[in-house]
């Protein structure tokens, strides 16, 4: 009995996380994700995933959009936290500061937590003495 | 959502970069289509989460990130199907194939390797996650893409009932095309070649004062050819041609043998005695010997180095009568003619020397020589 019992609760939980899948696959076809099927049918096509089913890539592609909000979330607060600092000097930036940025250095620090380090050239200098002083220049 | 120029640039790289930007837009890669939807799309996505505005470079990164998620799900969900003797790809794939991804993040359940996929903290994640956020659809409703377009093939021999006209040629090969479109073709490459040759020799006119005479010399052959051949102009062309002639005097038909009653030229006697030993008569030029001084001694360095002349690009005589030379000139510096030849009539071999050229050399040119030298050029680009 106990064994019987013990066996049976493993396959609920088994059969209600299935439920749950199944549920959540039919209530995908519902719910339209931002990024397009196509787009992610192009790209899952060019890395080799053969799905006949719909409701696989809309799975991939909610997937992605949850990604690239929880980045986009992380940068979000980098933002906030700089304007936060910079505002406690003057209170009169916080209302010329209130423009939202996606600005690369917030997004690289968001990107390295997620594994993806890009590193972003500040300026670009057209000649290896630019910007050097005339003395060191003439050298 | 506004586009920000980039506070981080450097200010004067804007120009450049809107330009490069447009020399970008110009040239189409594959992937273009396919990246420019990728961007909006995210661009929607951090628009809803509250940014207003973002650096075209964050926007155009984010992005790249994205499609390489989707990429990576891809090839990892393939991977686990053909690990399982499949073709296609399962829902449990693809679930695995998102927990390698958030491996590095990390998720509740993550250190099982025994748990089910189906109660898998991801999946569960993303039902949240759908619960939260509002539907966003994207803007544009975009085709079904790459389109693939149908084929139309060459008929081949047995489809058409024909046999192929040589025996060597099997029937199972597509046909050959009609001779009339290959005529077609042929005419039109030579209209485009005699177009083409027209406006190379405009610039050539431009160009006469910087005296470029190998371009000349290979346009000249080329004009020669094209007449030769006898090309069945069409009246509207005849009539442009005429009117090209008219204003372009290289452009006019070329003499035929016996038109015009030329002069032969008289050697003079000293390379006279010289040419009837040998049937090569040429003129050398030194490097070492400035043009100031070669006057008197060219002769005579010439007979007497044979063995330079090896290197040096001979003239063959044809029906007793000396060929015109042209001479090789840069823009800058010429090779140096002999003051004393004045006459067109006797020979001269320039050599291309280049960057052999001594620089004293050019030190000892005199502005005046240069002018007499180009006033010399421009006689014998009147006899052409």
């Amino acid at each position: 009995m106990n064994a019987q019992s013990s066996q049976q609760q493993p396959n609920d939980g088994r059969h209600d996380d299935d439920a749950a899948l199944t549920d959540f696959l039919a209530s995908l076809m519902d719910y339209t994700p931002t990024i397009p099927d196509e787009l992610v049918e192009h790209y899952l096509a060019k890395s080799g995933f053969q799905c006949p089913d719909v409701r696989l890539t809309r799975l991939v592609a909610v997937a992605t959009q949850k990604f690239i909000a929880d980045v986009a979330t992380d940068a979000l607060q980098y933002c906030k936290a700089r304007q936060s600092a910079v505002v406690k000097d003057k209170r009169d930036k916080q209302q010329k500061d209130k423009r939202l940025i996606l600005t690369m250095e917030d997004l690289s620090k968001a990107l390295q937590e997620y594994g993806v380090n890009v590193k972003h050239q500040d300026y670009f200098a057209d000649s290896p003495s630019a910007g050097l002083d005339p003395v060191a220049r003439d050298e | 959502m506004s586009d920000e120029g980039g506070k981080a640039s450097v200010g004067f790289l804007n120009e450049k970069e809107s330009v490069q930007t447009k020399k970008k837009n110009k040239k189409l890669g594959i992937d273009d289509f396919s990246e420019a939807i990728a961007r909006i799309a995210v661009a929607q996505v951090c628009e809803s989460l509250g940014f207003q505005s973002f650096q075209q470079c964050a926007l155009n990164t984010l992005s790249d990130v994205g499609v390489r998620y989707i990429r990576e799900v891809g090839r990892t969900a393939n991977f686990y199907a053909n690990l399982a003797n499949r073709n296609e790809g399962n829902v449990f794939d693809v679930i695995q194939g998102l927990e390698d991804l958030d491996s590095i993040q990390g998720f509740s359940g993550g250190s099982d390797s025994s748990h089910c996929l189906s109660g898998s903290a991801v999946v569960r994640d993303i039902i949240r996650f759908i619960g939260e956020v509002e539907e966003i659809p994207f803007v544009y409703s975009i085709p079904r893409f790459p389109v693939v377009k149908e084929r139309k093939l060459n008929p081949i021999f047995k489809q058409t009932g024909e046999s192929p006209p040589e025996e060597h040629i099997p029937d199972w090969l597509p046909k050959f095309p009609d001779p009339e479109t290959c005529k077609d073709l042929i005419m039109g490459n030579e209209k485009e070649l005699g177009t083409g040759i027209n406006n190379i020799i405009q610039q050539v006119e431009e160009q006469n004062k910087k005296f470029e005479m190998p371009l000349l010399n290979m346009q000249q052959k080329l004009i020669f050819n094209q007449f030769e051949k006898g090309v069945a102009v069409e009246p509207e062309d005849a009539a442009k041609a005429q009117k090209a002639a008219e204003s372009n005097p290289f452009l006019a038909h070329p003499l035929q043998f016996g038109e015009k009653e030329v002069s032969l030229p008289v050697l003079p006697t000293k390379l006279y005695d010289e040419a009837a030993g040998s049937h090569q008569n040429h003129i050398v030029m030194d490097n070492h010997v400035s043009a100031i001084e070669q006057s008197v001694h060219i002769t005579e360095a010439a007979w007497s180095s044979p063995s330079e002349l090896k290197g040096v690009r001979r003239n063959i005589l044809l029906n007793g009568r000396h060929n015109v030379q042209f001479k090789f000139e840069s823009s800058r510096k010429s090779v140096g003619m002999p003051i004393g030849h004045q006459t067109a009539d006797t020979e001269k071999i320039a050599l291309w020397f280049g960057d052999d050229h001594d620089e004293k050399d050019e030190t000892k040119r005199t502005s005046k020589q240069i002018l007499y030298e180009n006033g010399e050029n421009m006689q014998e680009v009147a006899h052409l």
